[in-house]
């Protein structure tokens, strides 16, 4: 379970004379759950990568139960999202060629020399959990659905204390997008996790207890 | 990681082969002009390195040695009857072979010259030497058994000529196998080879065998072959007549010299280089020979270098454009967890695979190449081409290796500049 606390961030591309994010001050308890929310352009994407370490807010600090993003090189933010973040995208950014269990382990496989022997275990387990009957199925034999619990199965086997979800269900119909969503809640919560979703998606967004609306990198009221 | 590098190997599997197999007939056309030109090399100073010094009547020092060392058919100059006798009893020499050239028969020489030839060569598989003037010993690649017989070809392998119908030689004994043209050779007792022709020169009464190789390619005689039937007949059976080795006969193109010394060797030289002569080692003419050789392989090995050059282009654009491809798959691996640089090594390591199993092939196939063309150039010359890897090779793969190592880090450092964000946003 983690504490976010952020205090005036600042993100500004080369080429906008507007900052793309500008957050005076932010906080989100351990184990809450945010529904981050915009219009495209309105820096929800920038948000995630910020608070996710995959980019670096070069003025401001960035804080996770007091560790400071801002402050650590790129290999130690690589290493604290190995470590804390379990991230769900849009587009899956599942391998093709592999099953759906070696999917779900990639990326321990790459973090560790040896895999944790129950890592595996809590690989099918969780496969199992979000209705994946069978794992050794190639990933690109899928439903859209289907690789989006998958991709949900991906983010959660390192147990992160945070999840965060990038337009999960933007890209699938209304059915499987609901599973998805479905799924997220239950299993963040059930692990106990802080859950961050950046979606358009109402139905999504309702069952979260806080929404950050951003318009041009701010936050509105 | 491994998992991940076969599967992403066989999901791209075409252009994975392509590349593998443009990789290995670049590195095969390189490695293939540096083999073949080595087993020219090796395998024709094998075939000269029997005899140390050769002496002919003077003219082309090159023709003389392709003549008598490759056993290349073409008329050459005849020396004075006088030389052979003393080169036989001169104390220097260990061996002093003759060797006249003749007829054909199914596009194997047959060589006159003296028996100690057939020891100075290697000595016999079977059979026996020559007893008689129509006793014949074939070389190890000639395909004749002991006992068969035939008749000379008069001419050039390949130019209309005409049969010695009279003339039979029987096989008698078979050499071992020495590596050098005189596999292909018959051998023949040189007094036979004088017998033939000289029974045309009288008859024609032209005396040109003074001016040509006994027998070589003059069509005007030898149209009356009826008159000496008679005679011909009992020519198998003859006695050798060994004292016409240092008597009247008509001369030798070319003799073989075993010196007993290299001062020897130096001296004979020095003596025979005269006017009507000429004294030769083979490896000077060879060394020559290798020069215009060297060209030869330079100019290949220039083309086979620019070819590498363009195919390494082309792989290192193909592999650019791979590695930016993937930026995605790299920036979406390191946001899922996976380090940096474990990432980036197995990206790295599945492109080296694919480049040094190129190479490795290309080696393999280089090898197979010259292999082949080699042995038939040796079942054409006679000459084995020992087709051999040197030690010094392994430092070529290695450097090879090297190179493909430091060439696909390139595309994979940039790579690893970029932050997981950018990469993903592209």
């Amino acid at each position: 379970m983690l504490t976010l606390s952020i205090e005036k961030l600042v993100v500004r591309f080369p080429d906008l004379p507007v900052p793309a994010l500008d957050i005076d001050t932010l906080a989100l308890e351990p184990g809450g759950r945010m529904a981050v929310v915009g219009s495209s352009g309105s820096g929800k994407t920038t948000f995630i990568n910020i608070i996710t370490g995959m980019e670096r807010a070069a003025s401001g600090e960035v804080a996770w139960n007091g560790e400071s993003l801002s402050g650590m090189p790129e290999g130690r933010r690589d290493r604290w999202r190995s470590r804390n973040v379990g991230l769900v995208m849009q587009e899956f950014h599942l391998f093709p060629g592999l099953s759906a269990e070696a999917n779900v382990l990639l990326p321990q496989r790459l973090a560790h020399f040896t895999l944790p022997e129950d890592l595996r275990e809590r690989a099918l387990h969780l496969l199992e959990r979000v209705g994946i009957d069978r794992p050794g199925q190639p990933v690109e034999t899928m439903s859209r659905g289907q690789m989006q619990r998958v991709a949900v199965a991906r983010a959660l086997v390192g147990k992160p204390g945070l999840i965060v979800a990038d337009e999960p269900t933007a890209s699938l119909d209304a059915e499987a997008g609901a599973a998805v969503a479905d799924l997220l809640l239950e299993l963040s919560s059930e692990a106990g996790s802080t859950l961050i979703v950046a979606s358009h998606d109402e139905r999504l967004i309702g069952r979260l207890q806080h929404v950050l609306r951003l318009e041009n990198g701010r936050i509105a009221a | 990681m491994f998992h991940f590098i076969l599967a992403d190997l066989r999901r791209n599997w075409i252009g994975v082969a392509i590349v593998g197999l443009l990789i290995a007939l670049a590195t095969a056309l390189g490695v293939g002009v540096t083999l073949q030109e080595r087993a020219l090399r090796l395998g024709s100073a094998r075939a000269a390195s029997a005899f140390d010094l050769v002496i002919g009547a003077a003219g082309s020092e090159t023709q003389l040695i392709l003549s008598s060392v490759f056993l290349q058919p073409a008329p050459l100059p005849l020396l004075p009857h006088d030389v052979l006798t003393a080169l036989r009893r001169d104390p220097r020499v260990k061996e002093a072979i003759p060797v006249g050239f003749g007829d054909f028969v199914a596009g194997y020489p047959i060589i006159g010259t003296t028996g100690n030839a057939i020891e100075a060569l290697g000595g016999l598989a079977e059979g026996s030497g020559f007893q008689h003037l129509g006793d014949a010993v074939i070389g190890a690649q000639v395909t004749r058994r002991i006992g068969d017989s035939f008749h000379p070809f008069h001419g050039l392998p390949g130019q209309p000529g005409e049969v010695h119908a009279d003339i039979d030689y029987r096989v008698v004994g078979r050499m071992a196998p020495t590596g050098t043209p005189w596999d292909r050779a018959i051998l023949v007792p040189l007094q036979a080879v004088w017998h033939v022709h000289e029974d045309h020169g009288h008859e024609d009464g032209a005396g040109e065998t003074h001016e040509v190789s006994a027998g070589a390619a003059d069509e005007d005689h030898g149209h009356d072959h009826a008159h000496e039937h008679d005679h011909e007949s009992e020519f198998g059976a003859m006695e050798i007549d060994e004292a016409l080795l240092d008597g009247e006969n008509p001369g030798v193109p070319a003799i073989m010299i075993k010196p007993h010394s290299i001062a020897d060797a130096y001296n004979l030289r020095q003596e025979y280089r005269r006017d009507a002569t000429m004294a030769v080692f083979p490896g000077e003419v060879l060394t020559r020979l290798y020069g215009t050789l060297g060209d030869a392989r330079r100019i290949l090995s220039v083309i086979a270098i620019g070819a590498q050059v363009l195919v390494a282009a082309a792989i290192l654009m193909v592999i650019a454009v791979q590695v930016l491809q993937r930026r995605r798959q790299i920036g979406a691996l390191r946001a899922f967890g996976a380090p940096r640089a474990s990432v980036l090594t197995m990206i790295w390591l599945e492109i080296f695979l694919i480049l040094a199993l190129g190479i490795i092939c290309g080696f393999g196939i280089g090898y197979a190449i010259v292999a082949a063309l080699s042995a038939r150039l040796s079942q054409a010359s006679g000459v084995t081409m020992p087709v051999e890897f040197h030690a010094a090779d392994i430092w070529t793969v290695a450097a090879f290796l090297c190179a493909a190592a430091l060439v696909t880090l390139l595309p994979v450092l940039i790579a690893y500049r970029q932050a997981p964000a950018q990469a993903l946003r592209s």
